[in-house]
C-alpha cells in the first residue's frame, strides 16, 4: 500500500527501509518475503512501472527539440544535463532544488524517485573476486575487507537468478562467472577485434558485456526488444529496475508500505536500549516531521546522502553521527574513473551491418595486476568497456561538404568504429570525504552536503596505461586512425560513488561490520555503496544487491534469535 | 499576357528597390538579424538547409520542415553560438546581395552551392585543433551550426529518419552480423 500524508504517523513496523533504489527495493523485498511488515521510505515522487514511463515509446521526432533539452533546462541543471536527454531528464534531480557544496568538482548525478537510479542504471553485472576482497590487506592500503568470495559467492548467484543476467562464461579467477542467460551477440568488428587480443596475449580476451537485459522472458518480465533507450524506464520490462521487479514482488506480499516524498532527516537512537528505535522523516511536500520506529533499520539511501543522513543523527551517544565512532563515516568516498581510452576505425567488414539496438557493448576484463609484482607504475587495474559499430549520421555529419553526395554519405553506413575506455580502480583516500555543511541549509532545513574528492596519482598513472594499452590493441588488431584521449572528468561521472561507510573488522577504523551492521548499533544495515572497503573495478550495482540479499537473511535470522 | 508580364517587371522592380535599400541599411548601419526576426527567415533557412541536404530520390531538408527545427534550436542555444548565427545569416544575406542582386532564395542552384562554398571556407581551419579553439572562445561558426542542425533536423524527423535512412521502432530482437542489403541505408538511431 501507499502512504501519503499524517496518516498513522508513528506506526511501528517491523522494519524501515531508507531508499528505494536498486539496493533498498532488494532489502524491502527480502524483508518482506520473510514476512516483516516493513515500511519503504523515498524521498521523491512514486513511480509505477510502465505506467509513469512517459517518453518510452516516443520517436526522436515526437519531442519538441527531438533530444535536446531546453536552454532553461540546462541553466538550472548545470550537473544533470551534462547526463541527461529529453527521454530521460525526468529521472533525475533538478540541480536548482537539490544543491550541493563541491569542495572540488563533483558530479552527483541523482534520482530522487521511488526506484532512484535503478530506472537509469548502465546495468552491467560482474562480480568481484578474491583479488579485490584482498587487495588492501595485501597491499597495507587502508583496512581489510571483513568478507571474501565465497560469502557473497551464493548471493550473486540468488540475485543474478532474480533479476535474470544476460551474459557468456569465460572462467577467469579476477572475474568469476555467475549464472547467465543468453548473451547478446557480438557485431563483426567485435569479433574480430576479440579474435586479435586472444591472439595477441595469454591474459586477454574481449567478451559481450554482462547485463541486466533479458534476451528471453524472465519471471513475467521482457524481453528486451533491442530499442537502446533503457533510461526512460522499460515499458517491456526489458531489464531489471526496482519499479520493474524488487517493488512490485514487495508489494505482492502485502507487508510492504511504501512512502513516497519522505526524506529521512535522521535515525533516532534509543539510549536505554542501545540501538536504533526508527527514524524521522519530513514529508517533502508539507514539511511536517514524522516518526516511524521499527525494529531493525536499512538505510539505502545511496552512498552520499546516507553519509548525510548519518552524520546529521546525532544523540548522546554518537556525537559526531549514527555509528561513527571511528571517524570514517563520510571518508574514503570513492568513484571509478572512465575517462581514458582509444577509438579507431576499420576499413574491413564493409559488407556487413547489424539490426537492432543492442543495450550495452562488450567487455575486456581486467588483465593488469593479476600476480604481484607486476612491474607497473600502479596498483590495481581496471576493466575495459566499449562498444562497435558502423558510423551513423552522428558520426559522419562533421565531414566536408555539403549536397546531393554528402547526403549520400550520412544517409548510409561509414567505417566500422570502435569506441573503448578504462574503469578504473580507484583507492580510498581517508580525505576524500563528505561532510555537512556548517551554515547551507536546503529547502527542507537539513545541511547541504560538502563533497571533496579527487583522483590521485595512482588513477592518473592507471589512466595512461588504459589508453596505451587500448591504442596498442587497436592497433594490432588494424584498426587506422587510431586515437587515446583522456576526457579528464572529474569525480562522479562514472556514478559509482561508494564508501562512505566502509566495511571492517575493527569498530575503530569502520563504520560497518562484515554483515554491514553498524558495529555500534545491531540493529541498523547499511547495505548501499558506502559499505564498499575498496571499489574493485567492477561496476558495483550487483555486489550492492548482493550484500542487501545477504544482510536481509542475517537479519531476520538476528531478529528470531532475540540477538537485535 | 503583356498587361500581367508588365506587373511583374513592375514588382520585381520594386522588390530589387526594397532589397537595395536593405543592403544600404546593412552597411551604414551594421544591421544584424534579431532573434524575433528569425520566424521571417523561415524560407530562406528552408532553402539553405535544402542545399545542405537537398531532395534525391528521398527527401529533403524542406520536406522534412528542418527550418523550423533550426529555429527551435537557435532560440535555444547558448548567446555566443546565438549572436554568431544571426550575425552569420546577415552576412549571408549581404554577400548575396552584393554579390547577385538578388536574395539567397532566388539564387540558382549553382549561385546557392557557391554562396555555401564561401560561408563553408570561412567556418573551416584546415587544422582541426583550431575548429575545437575556435568553437570554445567564439562559439560555432555560423555554417557549421547550420550543417549540424540541418543534419539533426533531417535525421531525426519523421522523413528523414524513416525515408532518407532506415528506422527500427522496435528491433524486438538484436542481430549481431548480417550482410549489408544493397543501397542500406544507416540505421537512424543507435
Amino acid at each position: 500500500m501507499i502512504k501519503l500524508g499524517a496518516a498513522e504517523t508513528k506506526a511501528t513496523y517491523d522494519a524501515i527501509v531508507v531508499g528505494s533504489g536498486i539496493s533498498g527495493g532488494w532489502a524491502a523485498m527480502e524483508l518482506c518475503k520473510k514476512g516483516l511488515k516493513v515500511l519503504l521510505l523515498e524521498r521523491g515522487r512514486n513511480v509505477e512501472h510502465v505506467k509513469d514511463y512517459n517518453t518510452a515509446l516516443l520517436n526522436p521526432w515526437d519531442f519538441d527539440l527531438r533530444g535536446n533539452t531546453t536552454v532553461q533546462y540546462k541553466a538550472e541543471n548545470p550537473i544533470q544535463s551534462q547526463g541527461t536527454d529529453a527521454g530521460n531528464a525526468h529521472f533525475f534531480v533538478n540541480d536548482k532544488e537539490h544543491p550541493y557544496v563541491q569542495q572540488k568538482p563533483f558530479h552527483w548525478f541523482r534520482g530522487y524517485q521511488v526506484g532512484g537510479r535503478s530506472l537509469t542504471w548502465g546495468r552491467q553485472c560482474y562480480r568481484l573476486s578474491d583479488l579485490d576482497f584482498e587487495a588492501n590487506l595485501k597491499e597495507g592500503v587502508a583496512v581489510d575487507w571483513p568478507i571474501r568470495y565465497k560469502d557473497i559467492d551464493p548471493w550473486y548467484s540468488y540475485v543474478e537468478r532474480f533479476i535474470g543476467v544476460s551474459g557468456k562464461k569465460e572462467n577467469l579467477s579476477q572475474l568469476p562467472d555467475g549464472e547467465y542467460i543468453e548473451p547478446f551477440g557480438l557485431n563483426c568488428i567485435e569479433t574480430h577485434l576479440d579474435e586479435s587480443i586472444r591472439k595477441n596475449s595469454h591474459d586477454r580476451l574481449l567478451t559481450i558485456a554482462r547485463v541486466a537485459n533479458l534476451t528471453r522472458g524472465w519471471d513475467g518480465r521482457g524481453p528486451c526488444m533491442a530499442r537502446n533507450l533503457c533510461s526512460r524506464g522499460c515499458p517491456f520490462g526489458g531489464y531489471f529496475s526496482s519499479n520493474s521487479a524488487t517493488i512490485p514482488a514487495a508489494m505482492a506480499t502485502g507487508n510492504l508500505t511504501l512512502r513516497p516524498y519522505s526524506v529521512v532527516s535522521e535515525i533516532l537512537f534509543d539510549d536505554q536500549k542501545q540501538k536504533a528505535k526508527g527514524v524521522r522523516i519530513i514529508d517533502t511536500i508539507t514539511k511536517e516531521h514524522f516518526e516511524y520506529y521499527a525494529k531493525i533499520v536499512f538505510v539505502n539511501a545511496s552512498t552520499i546522502a546516507t553519509a548525510g543522513i548519518l552524520l546529521n543523527s546525532k544523540s548522546h551517544r554518537f556525537p559526531n553521527g549514527f555509528g561513527n565512532d571511528s571517524g570514517e563515516l563520510g571518508h574514503n568516498l570513492m568513484d571509478h574513473h572512465s575517462a581514458a581510452g582509444a577509438q579507431g576505425a576499420h576499413e574491413g567488414f564493409k559488407d556487413s551491418y547489424y539490426k537492432g539496438r543492442r543495450p550495452c557493448g562488450f567487455l575486456i576484463p581486467r588483465f593488469r595486476n593479476l600476480q604481484p609484482n607486476s612491474g607497473l607504475d600502479f596498483t590495481r587495474g581496471y576493466n575495459i568497456q566499449g562498444h562497435g559499430e558502423r558510423s551513423e549520421w552522428m558520426d559522419t555529419r562533421d565531414a566536408g561538404g555539403f549536397g546531393a553526395d554528402y547526403k549520400k554519405s550520412i544517409t548510409h553506413p561509414g567505417h566500422w568504429t570502435v569506441w573503448m575506455a578504462g574503469w578504473g580502480e580507484c583507492l580510498p583516500y581517508h580525505d576524500n570525504m563528505i561532510s555537512l555543511n556548517d551554515t547551507q541549509k536546503d529547502s527542507w532545513g537539513l545541511p547541504l552536503i560538502n563533497i571533496d574528492f579527487s583522483f590521485r596519482e595512482n588513477e592518473t598513472k592507471m589512466m595512461k596505461d588504459i589508453s596505451q594499452s587500448s591504442a596498442e590493441m587497436l592497433n594490432a588488431a588494424g584498426f587506422t586512425n587510431v586515437q587515446t584521449f583522456n576526457y579528464g572528468k572529474p569525480g562522479g561521472d562514472t556514478v559509482h560513488e561508494m564508501g562512505t561507510a566502509r566495511m571492517g573488522h575493527d569498530s575503530k577504523t569502520s563504520v560497518l561490520n562484515a554483515h554491514n551492521q553498524i558495529h555500534a548499533a545491531k540493529n541498523v544495515f547499511v547495505t548501499d555503496g558506502s559499505c564498499m572497503t575498496s571499489s574493485a573495478s567492477q561496476n558495483p550495482s550487483l555486489t550492492y544487491m548482493a550484500l542487501t540479499a545477504r544482510a536481509c537473511d542475517f537479519a531476520v535470522e538476528e531478529l528470531k534469535k532475540g540477538n537485535i | 499576357m503583356n498587361r500581367k508580364r508588365a506587373i511583374q517587371s513592375l514588382l520585381a522592380f520594386a522588390a530589387i528597390g526594397v532589397s537595395s535599400v536593405s543592403v544600404y541599411e546593412w552597411t551604414s548601419s551594421g544591421h544584424t538579424v534579431k532573434l524575433t526576426d528569425l520566424p521571417q527567415k523561415k524560407q530562406l533557412l528552408a532553402e539553405l538547409a535544402e542545399t545542405i541536404i537537398p531532395r534525391t530520390d528521398t527527401p529533403g531538408a524542406k520536406d522534412a520542415h528542418v527550418e523550423e527545427f533550426i529555429i527551435k534550436m537557435i532560440r535555444e542555444s547558448d548567446q555566443k553560438s546565438q549572436h554568431n548565427f544571426l550575425a552569420g545569416l546577415s552576412s549571408l544575406e549581404k554577400y548575396t546581395a552584393d554579390k547577385y542582386e538578388h536574395s539567397f532564395i532566388e539564387c540558382t542552384p549553382q549561385q546557392k552551392i557557391a554562396v555555401l562554398k564561401h560561408f563553408e571556407d570561412k567556418a573551416t581551419y584546415s587544422i582541426a585543433i583550431l575548429n575545437k579553439i575556435n568553437n570554445k572562445f567564439l562559439g560555432t561558426a555560423f555554417f557549421n551550426k547550420l550543417k549540424d542542425l540541418t543534419v539533426e533536423g533531417y535525421c531525426t524527423s519523421q522523413l528523414g529518419a524513416t525515408q532518407g535512412m532506415a528506422y527500427n521502432y522496435i528491433p524486438v530482437k538484436f542481430e549481431a552480423c548480417l550482410p549489408l542489403q544493397q543501397n542500406q541505408k544507416a540505421w537512424a538511431t543507435k
